[in-house]
């Protein structure tokens, strides 16, 4: 499982050396020095992944990630410097899908990049249905597409997995720590903060109302679950 | 402070109580003295215009008692108000123009007798027959020594008057005194109280205190000195706490700047690493140490990045309900595989933060590791009423009891001479994190030898057994299936 990366870096050590470790990895790496040659290079490329660093000269990176889930929904892994813990939820809230603190070894820097390539569905769905219902949402599953009465709703990979590991066991409840393992793969103490800002972005658009959701519930001190058809009817 | 007060109240009382007293006494001899010489001088007046122009004139030789009346005396001697009279006519039968007055001859002083007996005017103070009086008596020449005796009624109830003004006056102004001196106390202590206030507030770190007040007063000068104490105070402590706040800053940004460069380091590192067998012997060896010293330098940046989010106090708990065996079995797991865990029989949950927690069990692990390489390491939980411990106990050569309580200060190493891959910010971190979740972190000797570090930490939460749902994790039975590595390993106590 190879993909092409576009890696958005200012530092040109950094850059060099993620480049080097990528390709020695199997990934094809194209490169951008800032914002704005980043955000260029993503419309010219389309690439599987972009790798980007928050503090970037010309366009903030936490703009370049607004500007590129205004119109796609590839993959954005943030490579976040700053020890500001703000920067890293306001980063998933402007829609990247993971980060990877710096600095980084190699081999961690490649275990992200691959764990969000790696997306359900992509190999075949597994054990899932090709089709799945939450409410008025249709879930197209090996197609990965989602829609409200026929109207498709566009999600991220990360934020398209969420909802089918949860509207898959209806009224089950999920950890936090299981849905990082499952939709993030972080098998240990993953940022229980990617999964609490993913499901505000998921309600943001599945939701009639977000603040009030009826398709994806909060379990007080446990975690969430999709509601039960029996419930939504009643 | 009260005794002061009181003793000043009692001396303001004292001063208007002695002020009143001298005012009444004084106002009530004036006044005394101005009514009976006044009286004095119209009787005295008017004794001697009846002896030496009524008397002469009308009176006959040898006039007694009963023949005096008739003379029209009597009612001569009241034409200019009122009056009685005693006539003596040394035949031993006194004229008394009152018959209250019978026998008040007798009662006369005789140094007034022996005056008049010898031609001349006097005058005597006497109360007659109940009723306070003047006495101006004389003799007309060669006849009868007459007694006039005038009322002093009239002054002796201007003088009651008085007396009970007086004492009404005095009794008011004492009980304001009273009421005043309290006040007049209090205000004087004022600026004393405050300044005690202040000086109290400054003991307890409120360097902001001051003493308030203006005028020239004593008390006003010596405020101006405390405050002036406490602004030199104030500014030197705050330049104290500036400078240190400026020396963390520059720890955090260094830290920070460091991080870019150190993060292309790490990552050639990586390659660096990836390539080894493609080395010559002598540069492997070479490669291999500089892999191992950017590890080392990473590890030390990032500790120095955590502490420095404590000093910015940017840290804050994310809790949850935690259980405390996984996390015990995955740090162990982690970092320190052949450690011994021993868990009691029930999961012990409590409401933390678990990314902290792996943290603190990671970096006693790492202490472990480092300071007892190769010595048993026991990891225990345990559950004592309201707090739960964590114990990395090992057998390694220990610490001395003097420098136990240096173990947690940062960049403590307690043998400067040995040459470890830790930060020395790893204990200090880990107790930082501790304090954070309301718990603490000491280091005690273990008795047989080596080191044991103790996570004390509240139970703010404890949920019963068999609500796997709500737990750190919150797998449930499906997921549980998915996820074994998440199960409770047990280790035989």
């Amino acid at each position: 499982m190879y993909g092409r990366i576009l890696l958005v870096e200012d530092d040109p050590s950094i850059r060099e050396v993620a480049t080097l470790g990528l390709r020695a990895a199997g990934f094809e790496v194209a490169t951008a020095p800032d914002g704005v040659a980043g955000l260029e290079r993503f419309r010219a490329d389309a690439p599987d992944l972009v790798l980007l660093d928050i503090m970037l000269p010309r366009l903030d990176g936490l703009d370049v990630c607004r500007a590129i889930r205004r119109e796609s929904t590839t993959p954005i892994v943030m490579l976040t410097a700053r020890g500001d813990t703000i920067d890293i939820v306001v980063g998933l809230e402007a829609g990247a899908d993971d980060y990877v603190r710096k600095p980084f070894e190699m081999a961690e820097l490649v275990a992200r990049v691959r764990a969000a390539l790696r997306r359900r569905g992509r190999e075949g769905g597994g054990d899932l249905p090709a089709r799945l219902e939450l409410g008025p949402i249709a879930i197209d599953v090996a197609g990965r597409t989602v829609a409200r009465e026929g109207r498709e709703i566009p999600l991220t990979r990360t934020e398209f997995d969420l909802l089918v590991e949860l509207a898959h066991r209806p009224g089950q409840v999920f950890g936090r720590d299981a849905l990082l393992d499952r939709v993030w793969g972080y098998d240990y103490l993953g940022d229980s903060r990617l999964v609490d800002v993913a499901i505000g972005r998921l309600r943001a658009k599945v939701e009639a109302d977000p603040a009030e959701p009826e398709l994806i519930l909060t379990v007080r001190g446990a975690g969430y679950k999709a509601v039960r058809p029996a419930t939504l009817e009643a | 402070m009260g005794g002061i007060r009181t003793r000043l109240a009692l001396a303001i009382v004292g001063l208007v109580a002695v002020t009143v007293l001298a005012i009444g006494v004084g106002t009530y001899v004036f006044v005394d003295a101005r009514l009976r010489d006044g009286l004095l001088g119209d009787a005295t007046r008017r004794a001697q215009f009846n002896l030496s122009i009524l008397v002469p004139g009308v009176l006959p030789a040898g006039a007694n008692a009963s023949t005096f009346a008739a003379t029209g005396l009597p009612a001569a001697f009241r034409l200019r108000g009122d009056v009685e009279e005693i006539v003596e006519f040394g035949d031993g039968k006194p004229y008394y123009s009152d018959a209250d007055l019978s026998g008040a001859l007798d009662a006369l002083p005789a140094e007034l007798k022996a005056v008049v007996s010898g031609g001349h005017l006097g005058y005597a103070w006497q109360t007659l027959a109940g009723r306070p009086g003047l006495i101006v008596a004389g003799r007309a020449a060669s006849g009868p020594a007459i007694y006039f005796v005038f009322s002093a009624d009239s002054i002796e109830a201007a003088l009651a008057q008085l007396r009970l003004g007086l004492a009404v006056a005095a009794l008011v102004a004492l009980l304001l005194a009273i009421g005043t001196a309290g006040l007049v106390a209090r205000g004087i202590l004022l600026p004393v109280r405050s300044g005690s206030a202040a000086a109290a507030r400054i003991a307890a770190g409120d360097l902001s205190a001051r003493v308030l007040g203006g005028g020239t007063d004593e008390f006003a000068r010596w405020a101006a000195e405390f405050n002036r104490m406490a602004d030199s105070l104030e500014s030197t402590v705050g330049r104290l706490a500036a400078s240190e706040s400026q020396n963390r800053r520059f720890v955090a940004d260094v830290a920070h700047e460091l991080r870019t460069p150190l993060t292309a380091l790490v990552g050639e590192a990586s390659l660096i690493e990836a390539g080894l067998d493609d080395l010559s012997p002598d540069a492997r060896r070479a490669a291999e140490l500089l892999v191992a010293d950017i590890r080392r330098l990473r590890t030390l940046v990032e500790d120095l990045m955590e502490l420095s989010r404590f000093d910015a106090h940017a840290e804050e708990a994310e809790r949850r309900p935690v259980d405390l065996g996984r996390v015990v079995t995955a740090a162990v797991a982690a970092r320190l595989p052949e450690a011994v865990a021993s868990l009691p029989a029930e999961p012990v949950i409590v409401d933390s933060d678990v990314l902290r927690l792996d943290r603190i069990v990671g970096n006693l692990l790492d202490n472990a590791r480092t300071h007892a390489p190769g010595s048993a390491v026991e990891v225990a939980v345990a559950h004592q009423g309201e707090t739960v411990t964590i114990t990395v106990a090992d057998r390694g050569p220990g610490v001395a009891p003097e420098i136990l309580e240096h173990l947690f200060d940062r960049f403590f190493k307690a043998d400067p001479s040995r040459r470890s891959g830790s930060s020395g910010l790893g204990l200090a971190i880990a107790a930082e994190h501790a304090a954070l979740l309301g718990g603490t972190l000491v280091a005690r000797p273990r008795s047989g030898g080596g080191l044991e570090l103790v996570l004390t930490l509240p139970v703010t939460r404890s949920l019963p057994d068999g609500d796997p749902g709500d737990t750190f994790g919150g797998e449930d039975a499906s997921t549980r299936d998915a996820t074994p590595a998440t199960a409770h390993p047990r280790q035989p106590e």
